[in-house]
């Protein structure tokens, strides 16, 4: 097969494919042609005119474009001679002139060597009717809600009338692909626009329909979330399919059920945080600064959402209040047990805030401080020393007055009540068995306690057997424990399993 | 007219129903033919085709004179045109009134009247008849002649005066092959501007695979002062039809469009009359004159945007999508239409073939140039003497055309460019108008043939402001979609605008260069790639002009408004006070038959009192310093 041909790209011989663009082989050469309206998974279009290149076929030179001119034999390609850079250096004064806010003609200016546009700039103007907004409304998501509107200078995108869009899905992918931010799925639609968030960092930050689910995720590699992806939902878009270098895009890939004969199992199948909606005078949902501890722990961490500065909506607060017992020892909403963690995490995530934010104010309401572990009166010492105020009471109710929150409690050491300014309320939330418990308890033939946690065969001598042989437990989903316990279960866990594979394999070689 | 109409269904049928409506129409029966076009309706010729008919009943004439709405023949400055056959005595500006006196005297008493007569403004002679009148005399009509004679309503009129028999000849004595063959050795170029070779752009739309393969007629005349295919296709729809069916046989297509500007009404209902007239004879439709070859046509209007009449922006709109021009890096001929094989020609294209079959591609390349053959229709516009449409051999010079044909520039003024080719075209001096008009010579000379806009300028025009002109056009025209057009163009007028103000800076004619380097290689279509050319040629032939704007401040044709003021030279006027009742401003004072003075502070330069003053004493200057007579107070 001849299917590849000869060209010549900047003087140098290569074979190409006859279907081909001379943008893309001169990106195999590592040849760098600028663009400002192509998009790989998009058709050619041709109208930034910046990848304009010369070509010389049949001893006649002609000026192009290289991402839709069709490649044919023997064509010499000269990339960046005199008059192509000449042309590309005025389309980039021109867009700048149009778009001098853009972040991208800035950076193209200053490589072209343009110190101003000599010609008057506009303002406020950021599409440079790329039509890649258009063109992916088109192509790839086949609803067609914008379109350009108007002749000439007078050219702009828009819907049909400048009337919000029944056609537009609110998918956001105008948004996405647009170069300079100059148009919002907002602009398009009035249709609630669901931002994805991502559940490991509860949802604090947004993530893509492609997106790895957490760090440390096993395996370690993106997943597709059919239930948003457009591909999936409209037949439409499969952008992701052309990006990948690799081809690791399969859409008709299942989950599979795996067989798999065992002699042991263990369970750890973990807890669920108690649900703070559920005691409404604390507004939690209701308040966007009233946030839960684990919330606050993805604030507080460096590979969360805000890279480890504390801050709600962009704004550091300055008073914080932590609520202890939040949906434990309660007996009317929530468990009548202790979680036995939050003291401790909040003591932790109390320190954490003094350190972050210099200055803070902050006050920790709590019932009993449970300081058990090694080392942890320890801890809790130092962080009252750190000044941070420890009362003892359980506040009734959490309200706005102006653009504070008002915690309102009985001291019950002073017996007093007290109104506490907050511009951030963490309310330490409890452990709860998961919801999904009893799926597990039927079909490993569980047992619960009395807290509604699986139970061990025995409390004190066979804490981490079940009444079946073979199956073991270990952390959460047994009963509130912190880290240091849940190891210390899992271990025992896993040293009760391999007792019991011993013994199975010395049955089957005695049998 | 609702009589049946007999089909073609063998080619003896044309010539024998030729022969019995050439019989009926009695070449001695006295006829009154009136040009019924645009630019006669403009000046209400239907109201005076009325009065014809209404006149004619009134004295029982009605059978013995036919009154024949024709096209129109060319002479748009002198209508509307009446012409009185057989004899052909040529009146023109008739109106209502002479109606009657028309009938009276010429037609029942045989005798000419006077004042309705043609004056050679040259000698001062009275022209009887129409063939001696120059204008025409001096022009080769090989298409526009029919334009007169027949109602292009009536598809008998031109079959009557041989019209099909070129389709007949083509569909029963010639091959496809032989076609395309005759078209290619008769030299025809595309008359829609760019003057391809037509016969190659068919054998290439032949040769091309894929199925089906379409005819497009583009008559999507948009340049500013161009109305030749208006015409032809208003005047004689039936030889654009019969060029289409002919270009259609030769390439093996069976679907044609004409894509016409809604803004041209009369063509509209014109060829849409005609495509039905048409299949009524068997001429269009299935099995045409019982050749076997079927075709059809089918009419779409266009909404009037310029960029439109660009071949690619044309199918874009034809095919529903809008109007924006497409990368031609794969000809049309190869990937048109519905990516299918098309050839797309203009309206004066095609009504150039049924004159290469009809007579033979001998007698064809017989008119012209070395490289450009035929006629070419220009439409006379501007500041000359003859508005009208021209029809001249290639390779007639711009003088001929100008002075000779079209009567020289009014009011005794001097020529000073004549721009053709439309807003893509460029202006040319008078140093060039011996330029013979070919498509090459033109091109050579920074102009283009363009599709035959020909805009005649005198001394009193401003070439920046030319220049300004169609660049403000093509700024509200071009498609917006390609940066270099849409912003480049916008920036060039910007640059106009300036200098026009008197606010030109030094560097910037070198800056409209750049940009129109840049426009005319990196846009996307020929709109922007030639969007320069009016830059470009004033700026070649008239740079003196935009240097004056830009280091003196002055406007040597006194028209940019802030570079000029009125002024009243005393020893000129005569005090009469026209000025001062027309001024807007009062900004004029003076007593009664004494010399008057303009207050220039107040004076908005809207030219009002130039435009009144019998004694040329209101002078337009510029950059010049002027003595003042201060208005006494």
């Amino acid at each position: 097969m001849s299917d590849l041909i000869k060209i010549t790209i900047d003087g140098r011989d290569t074979l190409v494919r006859r279907d081909t663009t001379i943008l893309q082989a001169a990106t195999d050469l590592g040849i760098e042609i600028p663009t400002l309206c192509h998009h790989p998974a998009l058709e050619p279009y041709g109208a930034c005119r910046l990848c304009t290149v010369e070509v010389t076929r049949n001893g006649r030179s002609r000026l192009v474009t290289s991402c839709n001119y069709p490649i044919r034999e023997g064509i010499e390609v000269r990339t960046a001679s005199d008059r192509v850079v000449r042309g590309r250096k005025m389309i980039v004064e021109l867009l700048w002139t149009r778009c001098p806010d853009a972040a991208i003609f800035q950076k193209l200016a200053a490589e072209y060597g343009l110190e101003k546009p000599r010609f008057e700039p506009q303002e406020g103007e950021l599409c440079y009717l790329c039509g890649l907004c258009v063109r992916i409304c088109d192509e790839m998501v086949g609803a067609k809600a914008i379109s350009f509107v108007g002749r000439g200078i007078d050219r702009e995108v828009g819907t049909p009338f400048f009337k919000v869009s029944e056609a537009c899905i609110a998918c956001g992918a105008c948004e996405f692909v647009c170069p300079t931010g100059a148009i919002k799925v907002t602009d398009v639609t009035d249709k609630p626009v669901r931002p994805l968030l991502l559940d490991f960092d509860m949802g604090l930050r947004g993530r893509g329909n492609i997106y790895i689910p957490f760090p440390q995720a096993v395996p370690n590699v993106p997943v597709i979330d059919r239930d948003h992806c457009l591909h999936f939902q409209a037949d439409a878009c499969g952008v992701c399919e052309v990006f990948c270098p690799p081809d690791a895009i399969d859409y008709d890939q299942e989950d599979e059920f795996v067989e798999v004969d065992i002699g042991a199992v263990i369970v750890a199948t973990g807890f669920d945080p108690f649900d703070a909606t559920q005691k409404p005078e604390f507004g939690y949902g209701h308040y966007p600064n009233v946030i839960s501890g684990l919330e606050f722990e993805r604030l507080a961490s460096a590979s969360g959402p805000t890279a480890g500065k504390i801050k709600l909506n962009g704004k550091e607060p300055k008073e914080i209040v932590f609520v202890h017992c939040v949906g434990s020892r309660d007996k009317l909403e929530g468990e009548e047990y202790c979680s036995r963690i939050c003291c401790m995490y909040t003591a932790k995530q109390a320190h954490l805030a003094h350190d972050k934010i210099p200055g803070a104010k902050i006050t920790v309401f709590y019932m009993d401080v449970r300081a058990f572990g090694k080392g942890f009166e320890e801890f809790y010492d130092r962080v009252r020393a750190e000044g941070i105020i420890y009362r003892r009471g359980n506040p009734s109710e959490i309200y706005k007055r102006g653009d504070k929150l008002i915690v309102r409690a009985e001291d019950t050491l002073l017996g007093k009540t007290i109104e506490v300014p907050a511009d951030l309320v963490v309310l330490a939330t409890g452990v709860q068995p998961r919801a999904d418990a009893n799926q597990v308890a039927t079909m490993l033939e569980l047992e619960f306690s009395a807290d509604g946690f699986f139970a061990e065969a025995h409390p004190e001598l066979r804490p981490v057997d079940t009444q079946r042989p073979g199956i073991y437990l270990a952390g959460t989903c047994q009963a509130p424990k912190d880290i240091p316990d849940t190891v210390a279960q899992a271990k025992a866990a896993a040293g009760r399993a391999i007792v019991e594979l011993s013994r199975l394999r010395r049955e089957r070689e005695t049998a | 007219m609702s009589q049946q109409v007999q089909r073609v269904e063998h080619p003896g049928d044309l010539a024998r129903l030729r022969e019995t409506l050439q019989a009926q129409r009695g070449a001695e029966k006295a006829c009154l033919a009136i040009c019924a076009g645009t630019g006669c309706q403009a000046y209400g010729v239907n109201r005076v085709i009325e009065a014809f008919r209404q006149e004619l009943d009134q004295r029982g004439m009605a059978d013995q004179v036919e009154v024949l709405a024709t096209g129109c023949p060319g002479f748009c400055e002198r209508g509307p045109l009446v012409t009185v056959k057989p004899d052909g005595i040529f009146y023109q500006r008739v109106q209502v009134d002479d109606v009657s006196e028309i009938v009276e005297t010429t037609l029942v008493g045989g005798q000419v009247v006077d004042r309705l007569l043609y004056e050679d403004p040259n000698t001062g002679q009275k022209i009887v008849h129409e063939e001696d009148v120059p204008f025409y005399k001096l022009q080769q009509r090989e298409i526009l002649w029919i334009n007169g004679l027949l109602d292009p309503t009536r598809i008998e009129d031109y079959i009557a005066l041989g019209g099909y028999e070129a389709l007949t000849k083509a569909l029963s004595s010639m091959t496809p092959d032989e076609v395309i063959e005759a078209v290619k050795k008769s030299g025809l170029r595309g008359r829609g501007g760019a003057g391809f070779p037509t016969g190659r752009k068919w054998e290439g739309c032949r040769q091309a695979s894929g199925e089906p393969k379409y005819v497009i007629c583009n008559a999507d005349e948009g340049d500013p002062g161009a109305f030749m295919d208006r015409a032809v296709l208003e005047g004689n729809p039936h030889s654009v039809l019969e060029g289409m069916i002919i270009g259609a046989y030769a390439i093996g297509s069976q679907t044609g469009y004409i894509y016409v500007r809604n803004e041209y009404p009369l063509a509209v209902e014109n060829a849409a009359k005609a495509v039905k007239a048409a299949r009524a004879y068997g001429l269009l439709g299935e099995n045409i004159t019982g050749s076997g070859f079927d075709f059809d046509i089918q009419i779409r209007r266009g909404g009037g945007a310029f960029v439109c009449g660009e071949s690619s922006a044309l199918m874009q709109s034809l095919q529903g999508d809008v109007g924006e021009p497409q990368a031609k890096y794969v000809r049309s001929v190869e990937k048109g239409l519905w990516d299918q094989p098309t050839a797309l020609n203009n309206v004066e294209t095609w009504a150039n073939v049924p004159l290469i079959i009809g007579k033979g591609w001998e007698w064809y390349a017989a008119t012209g140039t070395e490289g450009s053959k035929g006629t070419k229709i220009f439409s006379l516009v501007g500041k000359i003497n003859n508005t009208g449409l021209v029809e001249v051999p290639m390779g007639v010079t711009l003088r001929q055309i100008i002075f000779d044909i079209g009567g020289g520039i009014p009011e005794g003024k001097q020529f000073k460019a004549v721009q053709t080719g439309g807003p893509s075209g460029g202006c040319l001096p008078e140093d060039m108008l011996d330029l013979p008009v070919d498509f090459d010579e033109l091109s050579k000379a920074g102009s283009m043939m363009g599709s035959g806009g020909m805009i005649v300028m005198d001394e009193s025009t401003c070439m920046v402001d030319i220049a300004r002109y169609f660049l403000d056009f093509l700024k509200e025209e071009s498609c917006g979609k390609c940066v270099p057009c849409r912003e480049g163009i916008a920036r060039s007028l910007e640059i106009l605008d300036r200098i026009c103000a008197g606010q030109g800076r030094a560097e910037d004619i070198p800056l409209l260069e750049e940009l129109a380097e840049t426009l005319e290689g990196f846009s996307l279509c020929a709109l922007g790639q030639t969007a320069a050319n009016p830059v470009l040629s004033t700026l070649k032939y008239f740079r003196n002009e935009y240097e004056a704007h830009i280091h003196e401040h002055r406007c040597p044709a006194g028209v940019c408004k802030p570079l000029i003021e009125y002024w009243i030279d005393p020893d000129l006027c005569a005090g009469c006070g026209a000025c001062t009742r027309v001024c807007p401003e009062q900004s004029i004072e003076g007593e009664n038959k004494a010399p008057h003075v303009l207050n220039k502070a107040r004076c908005i330069k809207c030219g009002a009192c130039y435009d009144v003053c019998r004694f040329q004493a209101i002078v337009i200057r510029s950059g010049e310093i002027q003595p003042q007579i201060e208005a006494e107070s």
